[in-house]
């Protein structure tokens, strides 16, 4: 009975949290592909593992890569985080390194120079409308 | 009556086993990400509907995960058993040209998989006779030029037991 890791079969799992609510544990959602015996087609079939998060880093929709105890935490929990993929609303793209998200990257877009002075006059002029209302208050 | 679909091909047993991509045993997951628009991502799109089963049909315990349109470069990402990860940029490459790299880097050698399938044949023994799911036949009436079964063709009277008997007691 030498199992050096792992009392689970699967070793390393990615998948996406779909909660957070148990304290520093994550519930996760793997997927992978089964065929179909008869239309010979391949689906997705979910099975959902919890996962130790001891800092409570992960957010619902993250992609996270887990890795296998050795051996097991609790009933249900065989694995923990072992690192987080892709973060949920500040994807960076590996091959470049930059922020990104969909299929733009994220720099750029909050450069000031590059507004234009329709721009500049919209926003001043809804900036003043606000000061206007919190006077009247 | 054809079969249904875009490229029903992609579905018959054969093309799946056609599959030439065999990962190495510390391979246990796979990660595409691609893009559904753009020139870049074609070739990576080409391979998820045409290589993409052959892989998952040829390698039944990887976990294969695809992501859409996520990042603005589409790229591969293996996950190794030792907590190793590759990154393969496949950004305007054909879907035959990302096939060949990652069979190069990562799938097994034509010399390892010969050596296993010898592995494979010392075990089963061709001369043994019983179930199908172990040996080739089951009886020897199934064999050409032997003794037909029983069951078919009757077996000729000095064969059989009752006038073997019969013979036994008249002498």
């Amino acid at each position: 009975m030498s199992v050096p890791r792992g009392a689970v079969h699967a070793k390393w799992i990615v998948g996406k949290v779909i909660g957070t609510k148990m304290q520093k544990t994550a519930k996760v959602r793997v997927t992978r592909l089964v065929l179909d015996p008869y239309l010979l087609k391949f689906f997705n079939k979910r099975k959902t593992y919890f996962a130790h998060d001891p800092l409570q880093q992960c957010v619902v929709g993250d992609i996270v890569l887990l890795k296998a105890l050795p051996e097991r935490r609790s009933k249900h929990v065989k694995h923990e985080l072992a690192e987080i993929v892709f973060k949920v609303g500040n994807v960076i793209d590996p091959i470049t390194g930059r922020p990104c998200a969909g299929t733009r990257f994220l720099e750029n877009l909050s450069d000031s120079e590059n507004l234009t002075e329709a721009d500049t006059t919209y926003l001043s002029e809804k900036l003043q409308e606000l000061k206007v209302c919190s006077t009247d208050k | 009556m054809p079969m249904k679909g875009r490229f029903p091909i992609r579905r018959t047993l054969q093309y799946l086993s056609q599959g030439d991509v065999i990962f190495k045993s510390s391979v246990k997951v796979m990660t595409v990400n691609y893009n559904s628009a753009g020139e870049l991502s074609e070739g990576a799109r080409k391979f998820v509907f045409f290589n993409i089963p052959q892989i998952q049909y040829k390698n039944p315990w990887v976990q294969i995960m695809l992501f859409r349109n996520m990042t603005p470069s589409p790229f591969l990402r293996f996950y190794l058993d030792n907590g190793e990860q590759v990154l393969v940029d496949v950004e305007d490459k054909s879907n035959k040209e990302i096939t060949e790299h990652i069979k190069k880097i990562l799938g097994k050698s034509k010399e390892t998989l010969e050596k296993e399938e010898r592995e494979r044949e010392k075990l089963s023994h061709p001369a043994t006779f019983g179930p199908k799911k172990y040996h080739l036949r089951e009886c020897m009436c199934e064999v050409e030029g032997q003794v037909p079964c029983p069951a078919f063709v009757p077996l000729p009277k000095e064969m059989r037991g009752k006038y073997k008997a019969a013979m036994k007691n008249e002498a």
